[in-house]
């Protein structure tokens, strides 16, 4: 039992480290570390940089355009990208879609969409959600109806992040009607562009637009964009969740989010000092620091040892659940620690961005949606419920 | 990193868990318990034969080597069944403090008795203001010939009146909190006049208070040198630290598993009470409590290992604050799906909240890793 890095592996962190401190814009380091999303511009600059580099996809093998790194790089890579406010990937397109089309795909798809995911020339969004399927995703019930060489699709995918600014989709539809509800489900591949396609904005609590409905009214798709067997999408939608498990617990971006409550901290007023002299809240920093370590080594426990994870089926969910718990305290954390001076709502664009705390308010109720999305803490506490008691 | 245990390790804890299963089941605890000794000097025997106590005590001096990593699973086993007998007093504290500070005369006197469960220390440091300062000593030392003279008194002494000989801590001059003027002294029980109040704590451990009034004393080590005094206290602390931990997640498995196990036998309102979403859920919470202190423990133990490295310090206070809020909060959790039964005396559960009631409070609980922490003020990972 040895829980300090390889030198290999320190040595990679530290080459992580000096790249992204060489090559990040200033800009989109300071609008991250005030608590800002990245902009879609933002995304795409950073990754085609990281692309370069040959950074872009972590996991993908060499010969699409990936890193074709192992498990703790990826790690490590991820982790530092995170704590060094860093636009990590676009999910959509690299761990998500890019996995499904690795394992999935045709050899036309992934000879077409993988550089363009990675290079991030198509952008691409989930259309997984609709109103009457959230966490059970499998009652989903958008339509394709097959017409010759084309799929008909009809219906209404909600909660899609992104989607006002979204190349392609990619979908679950059903194209049967099964006895069970996880069959006849098929995974498209869908044009924005497409005639039919309407995007409705969400603002969300943060008073922000990431959220949309995608609304599909006989849309036509071509047969070649269907992913996998028809009727077998529930298979790459599986897989799909599960390649979200490396980045699930988030570790780089919750120390860092530490290190700006800290930062904050000193330099916030309270009387004659400053906020860092304050107990309590140096005592619930603390505790933070402590959970944010226990949640890193088990991360490490799980991903690098297959036995531990073997012998932990519900890994993942132990992962998400507290992973969600701490970024929302430490969302929350930096909320209350700007205090008064937070409440004064401030555009995410232009001029009123900069202000240090514009993000603090927004973020804090944005962060509400990590226990709800990705499967919510109700669902992974029962997944986990079922592998301990059946 | 890898996080399996060696084959070595794995041989030790099979055969371990086959004695304690035969030696230290909870109605031979119980027993146990109610000697008026407070712990067996037979279960000591099988643990010395099978080698446990000799970890973590170096090959030269007839023990196995290795240290707080190698002690890992030993200790959670312990945890598991709130073992009685003085391991974390002898084999842990005194062993480091006696590895740490004690002359090569010392070390090759006591080391190789401590090894073989012939000698066993007990670590009087804690003094009653104390309140995990780590280095609070009052007890005072006076030179007397080649000798020395004890006056103070020591709270919390765990194995006090199982001990052969007794680890004080003791000041020459200095004030209560400094460094300057520590040492370390051997008092041996049979030979001194000092006064012992053995008790029992709330989890049935042997511990006991010494009143020392111009006690006679043997410098352990150098006595003028308070730099390795306070290095020796440091090191005990590390190691009882990552001991503490680990005991605290063999509580806590005992306590999930017979969580897990009742609640899905006991029934209420025709359905066994694991159907039911509120007992599931916390059962599912408590499984992410368990695999944080696991993971602590593991860190603790490595830092314990190299307890002057940088960050060595950082990493057991946050081991220490992690697994004492989730063991804490596993065992309430665990009574709660217990219901009725949980609360007896006669029922294990609640022994594993009485566990980790008492070793969140050795070398500083919650709050007092918290104010640790806060002072160190840079939370950041450390790797």
């Amino acid at each position: 039992m040895n829980i300090r890095p390889t030198p290999e592996q320190a040595a990679f962190r530290e080459e992580v480290r000096a790249f992204i401190r060489e090559w990040l814009p200033q800009e989109i380091r300071e609008r991250l570390h005030r608590g800002h999303a990245p902009r879609k511009q933002d995304t795409v600059a950073w990754q085609r940089i990281l692309h370069e580099r040959g950074w872009a996809a972590p996991h993908w093998p060499k010969e699409y355009g990936g890193a074709g790194l192992g498990i703790a790089e990826r790690l490590i890579l991820l982790e530092e990208l995170q704590r060094g406010c860093a636009p990590v990937p676009l999910a959509f397109n690299v761990t998500m879609l890019g996995t499904v089309l690795l394992r999935y795909g045709t050899q036309a798809q992934k000879e077409f969409f993988l550089p363009r995911l990675a290079g991030l020339d198509l952008w691409f969004c989930q259309g997984f959600s609709e109103p009457g399927a959230g966490s059970d995703l499998a009652s989903l019930r958008t339509r394709a109806v097959r017409d010759g060489d084309h799929y008909v699709v009809d219906g209404q995918k909600i909660w899609t992040t992104m989607a006002h600014e979204a190349d392609w989709i990619f979908a679950l539809v059903r194209t049967e009607q099964a006895a069970r509800k996880q069959d006849g489900i098929s995974f498209l591949l869908i044009d924005m562009k497409s005639p039919g396609v309407t995007v409705r904005p969400i603002v969300s609590i943060d008073g922000q637009h990431h959220l949309n409905e995608v609304f599909f009214d006989g849309v036509r798709v071509p047969v070649a964009n269907l992913v996998g067997e028809e009727g077998r999408g529930w298979d790459c939608a599986k897989y799909l969740l599960a390649s979200e498990r490396t980045g699930i617990a988030s570790i780089g971006l919750c120390w860092e989010r530490l290190a700006y409550a800290q930062e904050l901290a000193a330099s916030l007023q309270q009387g004659a000092g400053t906020l860092a002299q304050d107990a309590k809240l140096g005592a619930e920093m603390a505790v933070l620091g402590a959970e944010i370590r226990a949640l890193e080594v088990t991360n490490w426990r799980f991903l690098l040892d297959t036995e531990i994870a073997r012998r932990n089926p519900g890994f993942a969910s132990v992962l998400k659940l507290k992973g969600s718990e701490l970024q929302q305290s430490l969302s929350s954390l930096i909320a209350r620690l700007a205090g008064p001076a937070g409440l004064e709502r401030r555009d995410a664009e232009g001029a009123e961005a900069q202000h240090p705390l514009a993000a603090s308010a927004a973020r804090y109720f944005f962060y509400r949606a990590t226990s709800i999305y990705g499967g919510s803490s109700e669902v992974q506490r029962d997944i986990l419920a079922k592998t301990l008691l059946g | 990193m890898d996080f399996e245990l060696s084959d070595d390790q794995q041989q030790l804890a099979q055969s371990l868990d086959r004695v304690l299963r035969e030696h230290c089941s909870f109605e031979k605890r119980r027993a146990i318990a109610a000697t008026e000794a407070g712990w067996s000097e037979a279960l000591w025997g099988h643990l010395a034969e099978l080698g446990v106590t000799a970890l973590g005590i170096p090959e030269a001096q007839c023990g196995l080597g290795g240290g707080a990593v190698d002690r890992l699973p030993v200790l959670q086993a312990f945890g598991a069944v709130q073992l009685l007998e003085p391991y974390l007093a002898s084999c842990v504290l005194g062993a480091t403090a006696v590895q740490a500070a004690g002359s090569p005369a010392q070390q090759e006197a006591l080391l190789p008795a401590v090894a073989e469960g012939r000698a066993r220390l007990a670590w009087a440091h804690e003094e009653a203001a104390t309140r995990h300062a780590p280095l609070w000593v009052q007890t005072r030392a006076r030179r007397e010939g080649k000798g020395w003279r004890l006056t103070g008194t020591k709270s919390l002494v765990l194995g006090a009146a199982a001990a052969t000989h007794w680890v004080v801590s003791a000041r020459i001059e200095g004030e209560a909190d400094s460094q300057q003027g520590l040492a370390l002294f051997l008092v041996q029980p049979d030979a001194s006049d000092a006064l012992l109040r053995s008790y029992r704590l709330v989890d049935d451990t042997l511990a006991g208070e010494l009143i020392l009034d111009d006690v006679q004393a043997e410098a352990l080590g150098d006595a003028t040198d308070s730099a390795c005094a306070a290095a020796a206290i440091r090191a005990v602390q590390a190691a009882g630290t990552a001991a503490a931990c680990a005991d605290m997640v063999g509580a806590m498995e005992s306590a999930f598993a017979l969580t897990t196990a009742y609640v899905n036998t006991r029934k209420q309102f025709g359905r066994a009470i694991g159907e039911y979403q509120a007992v599931r859920h916390r059962s599912a919470d408590m499984a992410v409590a368990l695999e944080m202190a696991r993971s602590m423990a593991i860190a603790a133990a490595s830092a314990a290992d190299d307890p002057d490295a940088p960050g060595a310090a950082l990493e057991l206070a946050r081991a220490k604050l992690v697994v004492g809020r989730h063991a804490r909060a596993l065992c309430e959790a665990a009574i709660q799906s217990h219901g009725g039964i949980g609360m007896t005396e006669e029922y294990a559960v609640g022994h594993c909240l009485r566990r980790v009631h008492v070793q969140d409070h050795l070398f500083g609980d919650v709050d007092a890793q918290a104010a640790r922490l806060a002072r160190l003020a840079r939370p950041i990972s450390v790797d």
